[in-house]
């Protein structure tokens, strides 16, 4: 209860009401395909919001039944917090942009502009009332209410009002909201429909569970959705942060200037700016040419001015970035894997970075193959915020970033390395971010911003990468198999048939297949068992050379917390973060070994492809001579990572000063003087651009 | 007895030889393997004994270290335990109904019939049989044939037929089987000047309602496209045996020059047989190049598939002299191709009244 009276409590009303009517083609509403889409997104983002702040796993259902010729009748119901009996008018009545649009923090409802523009659209265009039922966990019976609007005054109607106990199939509801209204609205199907937005929806929040039903006039069913939730795990709780003096400009100065209660500038530096320390407060003060026992009320203008320049100048940390809420890489994938039947999936999620004072942070999924249609450009899922991004792809910034990598490079069809490449693939674009900025009121695609496009570009290399090395590997697999067929099948019966044919006795064919063969292979493979809910990876070395062989082979798993290798029988060591070894001594001619490993911590489908390296004299067909310098690279990074964590444990200090000293210590490391205006980033990995035929790890193992 | 005169034993003995060199190498510790002539147009050379197209010396070797080529190997195997027991049995089958047999040979069955087809002029090739040999029957239309000329063809029931093919046939003619040997076929008769192979079908019936087979005094050949084996070696029988001259009468394309060169020079598919197959001394009459703008015929432009076929028909060793290199660079030259058909332009009789007549007289016929 106290969750859902704060939330309310926390919004701040705007009066423009009257700007909707006027206009309403900038809000989603232009068309009646459209309308239906924007209704549904601004109750289910609201929905998804509620239901994150007060760490409840949503269930969502959204019903839409065609009524009269033009009109539909949308159902949406959630299993959130509710909405407080004296708060239901504000939250429905009026253009309420509330804590979103004050504080600094990542929220799906940013990009929208609330129900209250449902509920007016639903108005203006059959002139039907929205009836509401909520009930909050601390009363006993449910709220149910009819609500309209007078646009002129900004203020909902109430008409209706009663209370009692809410039962649903028979069940009474603990907590929860459910809003019915009728509205001028046509259902399509295909790209464009409340089915595709769903689907998104849920590809991004594998927390919730999300059903669709859609009726027609004569109550059949015609298209439906059901997407389960694959993960309990609800998004981390984001921070409010305050804004970065790199965000700010002058008009926004001069009101929280205004409304200072701090007596001395220093201090409302401070208090009010996130980046700021003591030591930059004076600078910028000084910097500015004023005191700092000025008082913020009292600024005028053109100091107010110099300040801003100052914010410029001043070296300032970074903003904290646990304001955001990324889906993280793991989650994607299954997110993916729920929607898209795909044989692979390479995910990314980037360090958060900032761009002008908004940390912002980006994620990319691939998948490729399976289902996917080969023809035609891939499939383009565009987020902001958790929320897709349904229109105006061409002008997207997202687009516009995928684009512009060279897809050819990594095994996607790419005409004249333009426009979206083509093949059975998907790409998932997720912008986190405290300020998204779009091209336009209509929120649908995101404006251009150098920083953003930078990022995406990184991670639509490290996801390329991942296709690529699982093209190279299904076609080297696909090689070796070929040759194990030949020498274990088709070999045998050549043998048999000559032998039969002539009535001779059957050759020993080993010297035979070591001539065909000549060269040491390796096969990997992935499973899943079920009795420990391990994954298991098992590597099989074979010699099919004259002579003996040794080896360390190297293979990548998905080390982190709370996932762990069980069982080993090999042992070998850890190379780094990640990495694991094993020494081959021996491996005579025609021998094979193998290697077993299983490992903890992981669900089924969580890990499906194995990495595999070596180090040793000659190839492997199957795996990837390790570049000795990109793994100096991860050691170093992973030296960095240490250092810093037991930096922050010894001081057991607060994350924003935690950010502070790893851009301090980002700073030690690189040595390079930077100029003032700088932002300075976080730690982040470093990305090497992929040379020709060169792996994440190095050059290419099977010379086949 | 066969065209080569192999014994059903000569014949086993060739195909286990194919097989004896997998095995010796295998007992040697090296991958099995097949040598054979490389099958393309780099590989054929003009035999001046034989006055036809052969392979030459490029030897392709088939090894067993790749899975392509190991399975082609093991196909070898299962084909010639086809025919041994085809052999023994006294039986033979298509060329497509081998390739369904093949279903039942697990790793060693045929992805096409192609696949088999080629299959078997491989082993022709390199045991110098014929498929005849094998006991395998292609599945190709053999020509009609229209003519004053008589043949004996022994019938299912083993007696000899006696078949005229002006008189004794309908409209569509005289059908060639696919087995046009001593054997088979006899040459018996004729009252004819020449004989004139026809690409299509329409031309050939045209040329049969206008009679132009009596009033030429000639047989009429219909080639169904690229010819059969069977159709080219009748052809080359009639010509040898009865010494008549051979007029090839096709499309003026590039395909078309593929077709005269398989009738005069020999096929690059089948040149290890070309010495039974080809009549050098066909002339080739039309549609020439120069006709398509002499006769002012309808015409099309050349696709770049044309073009490409025509640049390649340029290093083609069966068109080297200069006479086929000039008409194969007018060809690409004016850019157009037309059909035999093209003549109607004219009216239906133009073809036998104008343009045969005309094409004769430069080859000597006087008769109309």
């Amino acid at each position: 209860m106290v969750d859902a009276e704060k939330i309310a409590s926390k919004q701040k009303q705007i009066s423009i009401s009257e700007f909707f009517e006027k206009n309403k083609h900038f809000l989603g509403f232009d068309t009646p395909q459209r309308a239906i889409i924007t209704a549904v997104k601004e109750a289910v983002d609201n929905s998804l919001d509620a239901c994150e702040e007060t760490r409840i796993l949503p269930e969502i259902k959204v019903e839409i039944n065609r009524v009269a010729g033009d009109s539909l009748e949308l159902i949406c119901q959630d299993n959130g917090p509710g909405i407080p009996r004296d708060s239901i008018e504000n939250v429905f009545g009026k253009f309420l942009l509330g804590s979103r649009f004050h504080a600094i923090r990542q929220t799906r409802g940013q990009q929208g502009i609330g129900i209250t523009g449902v509920v007016m659209y639903s108005q203006l265009t059959t002139g039907s009332k929205t009836s509401v039922v909520s009930k909050i966990e601390s009363d006993s019976t449910a709220v149910y209410v009819d609500l309209g609007l007078d646009t002129r005054k900004n203020k909902a109607t109430k008409s209706g009002e009663r209370r009692d106990t809410w039962f649903e199939n028979g069940e009474e509801i603990n907590h929860g909201l459910k809003i019915r209204t009728v509205m001028k609205a046509k259902y399509q199907r295909g790209r464009r429909s409340v089915h595709q937005y769903l689907r998104m929806t849920s590809i991004v929040n594998p927390h919730a569970t999300i059903k669709l039903i859609v009726r027609d006039k004569e109550g059949e069913i015609i298209e439906q959705g059901n997407w389960i939730r694959t993960t309990d795990r609800l998004p981390r709780v984001v921070k409010e942060i305050k804004p970065h003096p790199h965000g700010i400009q002058l008009g926004q100065l001069q009101r929280m200037l205004k409304e200072a209660d701090e007596r001395k500038l220093t201090s409302f530096l401070r208090h009010n700016f996130s980046g700021v320390s003591q030591r930059a407060a004076r600078e910028i003060l000084i910097t500015s040419g004023l005191e700092e026992s000025r008082t913020p009320a009292r600024v005028k203008t053109d100091e107010a001015q110099s300040i801003i320049t100052a914010f410029q100048m001043v070296k300032l940390l970074a903003p904290p970035t646990d304001c955001l809420s990324p889906i993280e890489e793991m989650l994607i994938k299954k997110g993916l894997s729920k929607a898209i039947d795909s044989r692979f999936a390479s995910t990314v999620t980037r360090l958060p970075t900032v761009s002008q004072g908004n940390p912002f942070q980006i994620e990319v999924g691939l998948v490729f193959g399976g289902d996917l249609q080969a023809d035609g450009p891939i499939e383009v899922l565009r987020f902001a915020n958790r929320v897709p991004l349904m229109y105006q792809q061409g002008g997207c910034l997202l687009t516009k970033a995928l684009e512009s990598v060279n897809w050819k490079q990594y095994g996607l069809d790419h005409p004249g390395g333009k426009g979206l490449p083509k093949g059975p693939a998907a790409v998932l674009i997720h912008l986190a971010s405290t300020n998204v900025q779009f091209t336009s009121e209509a929120k649908e695609a995101v404006a251009d911003n150098e920083e953003v496009y930078e990022e995406i570009r990184k991670a639509m290399l490290e996801v390329g990468r991942g296709l690529r090395n699982h093209l190279k590997k299904s076609s080297q697999r696909k090689k070796a198999q070929e040759k194990f067929d030949l020498i274990n099948i088709i070999l045998p019966e050549i043998s048999k048939k000559t032998s039969q044919l002539l009535g001779r006795e059957e050759p020993d064919l080993s010297p035979v297949i070591t001539k065909i063969m000549n060269a040491v292979f390796l096969e990997d493979e992935i499973s899943w068992n079920k009795e420990n809910k391990t994954t298991v990876c098992s590597i099989t070395i074979y010699n099919y050379t004259a002579r003996a062989r040794a080896y360390t082979i190297l293979a990548k798993w998905p080390e982190a917390d709370g996932i762990f290798i069980t069982d080993n029988p090999r042992g070998g060591r850890k190379e780094t973060t990640g990495l694991w070894n094993w020494r081959l001594d021996t491996l005579d001619p025609g021998q094979s070994a193998e290697i077993r490993f299983s490992v903890s911590g992981l669900s089924k489908g969580d890990w499906t492809e194995a990495d595999i390296f070596f180090r040793g004299n000659g190839e492997i067909i199957g795996a990837t001579r390790i570049d000795e310098k990109l793994l100096d690279e991860m050691r170093k990074m992973d030296a960095l990572a240490a250092a810093e964590a037991e930096h922050s444990e010894s001081t057991g200090s607060s994350i924003e000063h935690l950010a502070e000293r790893i851009s301090e210590s980002v700073e030690e490391i690189h040595r390079e003087p930077s100029t003032s205006s700088e932002i300075i980033d976080v730690p982040e990995k470093e990305i090497f651009e992929p040379a020709p035929n060169t792996d994440w790890f190095g050059m290419e193992g099977g010379s086949e | 007895m066969s065209a080569n005169g192999f014994t059903k034993e000569e014949v086993i003995d060739a195909l286990h030889d194919i097989a004896s060199e997998m095995h010796n190498r295998m007992t040697k510790g090296e991958p099995p393997r097949m040598t054979l002539p490389v099958r393309t147009k780099q590989n054929i050379a003009f035999d001046r004994k034989l006055g036809v197209y052969k392979y030459g010396k490029k030897k392709s070797t088939r090894d067993a270290t790749s899975l392509g080529s190991a399975r082609q190997l093991l196909r070898a195997l299962h084909v010639t335990e086809f025919i041994e027991e085809m052999i023994d049995a006294g039986k033979s089958s298509t060329l497509r109904e081998m390739y369904y047999i093949s279903e039942g040979w697990g790793h060693g069955k045929f992805g096409s019939q192609n696949e088999s087809n080629n299959l078997a002029e491989d082993l022709e090739i390199i045991t110098k049989c014929m498929r005849e040999d094998f006991k395998l029957r292609p599945e190709e239309d053999g020509a009609r044939i229209i003519g004053n000329i008589t043949f004996e063809e022994r019938n299912r029931k083993g007696e000899w037929m006696r078949i005229n093919c002006r008189d004794d046939v309908g409209d569509s003619g005289y059908g060639v089987p696919y087995n046009v040997e001593a054997e088979k076929l006899r040459l018996v008769d004729h009252d004819i000047e020449f004989i004139m192979a026809i690409e299509t079908g329409g031309m050939f019936d045209r040329l049969v309602e206008n009679g132009f087979d009596e009033d030429a005094k000639c047989a009429l050949i219909h080639l169904k496209g690229q010819p059969a084996r069977s159709t080219r070696r009748i052809i080359k029988r009639m010509n040898e045996e009865w010494n008549l001259p051979v007029l090839v009468f096709l499309d003026g394309d590039p395909w078309s020059y593929r077709i005269y060169a398989s009738i005069a020079y020999g096929a690059i598919k089948t040149a290890h047989i070309s010495e039974y197959l080809a009549t050098p001394s066909a002339v080739y009459l039309g549609i020439r190049s120069g006709d398509i703008e002499a006769y002012d015929l309808p015409s099309d432009d050349l696709s770049s598939k044309d073009i490409q076929a025509l640049k390649a028909e340029l290093s083609d060793p069966r068109f080297s002299d200069s006479e086929w290199q000039d008409e194969i660079n007018l060809m690409l030259e004016i850019g157009k191709k037309a059909e035999q058909q093209s003549l109607a332009k004219y009216g239906l009789d133009f073809v036998t009244d104008t343009y045969l007549p005309e094409k004769l007289r430069e080859l000597g016929f006087t008769r109309l």
